[in-house]
């Protein structure tokens, strides 16, 4: 095996993150069984399904490029769904609402970032431990029952289409554009990637580890922010469930697309490939009829192996 | 004075981490919890704590080992829910009750194989490792239900000589994990790593020609095992099968740890500190219930907990 890995053809070949591999043999596979789902309109609103697992993404990403994971997203997503649909704030502005989710998004990204950046506990603890408190605030303040409804104006926004693209795919596209922009431009971005190379080197050389770190884990509870917000349009209902198998998917996602703890080859494209590679999974799996239990195991599949190709790659070089 | 202040603080201790202050406040939760409540000194009640602590001392214990050599294990909570799943299939018990510990082996062999032979982060292989496992109990039992061997409930639920069975399962357990950590080679081996592990030198152990390979696989196999254990008692329990009872008990089982004075980082720990631990947990759900505390609520104290607890213990590393 390790051969095999020595093979010049066969390292350029895996150092292609493993969501566009996974990407085309899905694609093939749909293609084969139900050729007449690939169109643009039925892709469109799959894909619209999945960008509030996309935008997740962009923020576990980041985190996880600087050596950290951000589970806790499950719970933000849950608590911002909840303020906005329990009618705590009647006849509040739409403005209104984005500003509170962005804020609630910031402070437990910020705090989050405090414990693993500052007091260097560990994130997984941290961020699970976070994530539950949230859940369990939000399951006493609704009493385990669905809260009532969202206001319309969300889902006015999000049913909007831009010619046959909806406008929250283009939303993520140029969301994902733009921090793809900002990692490769600025100097945070440098930072980000000099902190997941080596903490150690990076420290010596001047980068303010513990600063980045935070920051990364503030934009991740910013994104989570507005992941929450397009999931909640998505849904246009209250829920005491909504969200909670998302960290999960953002860190299979995130890892299919070539970002493993401190390396990030895989840059903001290849874990944006690894959502849709879900995506397409899910639609095909349901055209299998294989239902949820099939999918947690897939999901566990999926995050083990692209781990362990990861480790014998990284052990081969 | 400067005698307990040495064993707190000085070398001979120091492997073992701070678990007198969680016995203070174990002796307090329960000094509270006689002045708050009437319920809480009756004699039933108390009768009552053993078992309801059992689960969560067994686990603990094992997540302890896995702890010690600075690893984590997230899949055994989903081991639980697997096993009472395994165990209310229906089928002789001579069959059943070996296959739960055979197939728990197996799980923990393949998290300490792929950490230890394919490099994988300990947190990414117990991950994926449960929601696996979560997933194959969702398919054997969708909802609770079925029945567990009758060998099974009277394990739990008689009594021996007058004395109920949960006291023998915790003499055992206490026993069997006294033997492998302070009595074994393996226990030693296990500080080693895990001292190495904590203060920056993943190989040392191995450079001492410790087997740290082996001894981590061993430690993994060892944590499924008692995860497992958890599991049959919880079945004899609630005389069936549920693919949710051991939801969130994986955070359960570290909390305890962490509050027994184990080190998450590896290397510094105690047999007694975690079954402390593991009491103060079980005195916390006990003296909630009795003070009606709603059980969402409940959950957020657990998580609070558990931040409080690991951002009090410092560490070099950072991240994961």
């Amino acid at each position: 095996m390790a051969a095999a890995f020595a093979n010049p053809v066969m390292r350029r070949l895996l150092r292609v993150p493993p969501a566009y591999y996974v990407f085309a043999v899905l694609l093939v596979v749909l293609w084969v069984a139900r050729p007449n789902m690939l169109n643009l309109n039925i892709m469109g609103i799959f894909v619209r399904q999945i960008v509030p697992l996309g935008i997740l993404v962009l923020g576990q990403l980041l985190v996880m490029r600087v050596r950290s994971i951000d589970l806790s997203g499950g719970g933000v997503i849950l608590l911002i769904n909840y303020t906005i649909s329990s009618g705590a704030f009647p006849g509040a502005s739409m403005a209104f609402f984005i500003v509170l989710a962005l804020a609630i998004g910031l402070a437990v990204g910020f705090f989050n970032g405090l414990m693993v950046g500052v007091r260097r506990v560990s994130a997984v603890i941290v961020t699970l431990a976070v994530g539950i408190v949230l859940v369990g605030i939000v399951q006493y303040l609704s009493s385990g029952k669905p809260p009532g409804d969202v206001p319309g104006m969300f889902a006015d926004i999000y049913n909007t289409k831009l010619g046959p693209v909806p406008t929250p795919v283009i939303f993520w596209v140029a969301f994902s554009a733009a921090l793809s922009l900002f990692l490769s431009r600025t100097v945070f971005g440098r930072y980000v990637t000099s902190v997941g190379e080596n903490v150690q080197a990076a420290h010596f050389s001047g980068v303010p580890v513990a600063r980045t770190v935070v920051l990364a884990h503030t934009l991740a509870g910013l994104f989570a922010g507005i992941a929450a917000l397009v999931q909640t349009a998505s849904i246009a209902v209250g829920s005491v469930r909504v969200g909670l198998d998302l960290p999960i998917l953002a860190v299979a996602a995130t890892i299919l697309g070539g970002v493993v703890f401190g390396r990030g080859e895989g840059g903001v494209w290849g874990p944006f490939f690894g959502v849709l590679s879900f995506a397409l999974l899910f639609v095909v799996m349901t055209t299998f009829g294989i239902d949820e239990p099939g999918k947690l195991i897939a999901q566990g599949l999926i995050i083990l192996l692209a781990a362990i190709f990861y480790g014998i790659r990284q052990r081969s070089s | 004075m400067t005698a307990i202040s040495r064993r707190l603080t000085g070398a001979r201790g120091s492997r073992q981490g701070m678990w007198m202050l969680p016995l203070l406040i174990a002796l307090a939760v329960a000094l509270w919890l006689s002045l708050e409540t009437a319920q809480f000194l009756n004699g039933e009640n108390l009768l009552n704590l053993v078992p309801q602590a059992m689960p969560l001392v067994i686990t603990a214990v094992g997540q302890m080992f896995v702890i010690l050599l600075g690893g984590l294990d997230l899949s055994v909570g989903s081991m639980i829910s697997f096993t009472t799943a395994v165990l209310a299939l229906g089928g002789p018990a001579w069959v059943l009750i070996p296959a739960v510990f055979a197939l728990a082996a197996l799980v923990g062999f393949s998290n300490g194989f792929i950490i230890t032979r394919f490099n994988v982060h300990p947190i990414i292989a117990t991950l994926s490792t449960q929601y696996i496992l979560l997933g194959i109990t969702r398919v054997l039992r969708p909802v609770s239900g079925g029945t567990v061997p009758d060998i099974v409930i009277s394990a739990v639920a008689g009594s021996f000589l007058g004395v109920p069975m949960p006291v023998f399962w915790g003499i055992f357990i206490l026993a069997v994990a006294w033997k492998l950590l302070y009595g074994s080679r393996f226990g030693l081996h296990l500080f080693a790593i895990g001292g190495g592990v904590s203060s920056g030198v993943e190989d040392a152990a191995h450079n001492f020609g410790i087997a740290d390979r082996r001894n981590i696989v061993l430690a993994y196999v060892i944590c499924s095992c008692f995860a497992a254990l958890a599991g049959v008692f919880l079945a004899g329990r609630i005389v069936s099968g549920d693919p949710n009872v051991g939801l969130l008990f994986e955070l359960d089982a570290i909390t305890a740890v962490a509050i027994g004075g184990t080190q998450l980082s590896g290397g510094i720990g105690s047999l007694h500190g975690t079954v402390i631990g593991a009491l103060v947990m079980a005195l916390l759900a006990n003296g909630m219930n009795l003070t009606n505390v709603s059980p969402f609520i409940q959950t957020t104290i657990k998580g609070a907990i558990l931040l409080l607890v690991v951002a009090l213990q410092s560490r070099k590393k950072m991240g994961l």
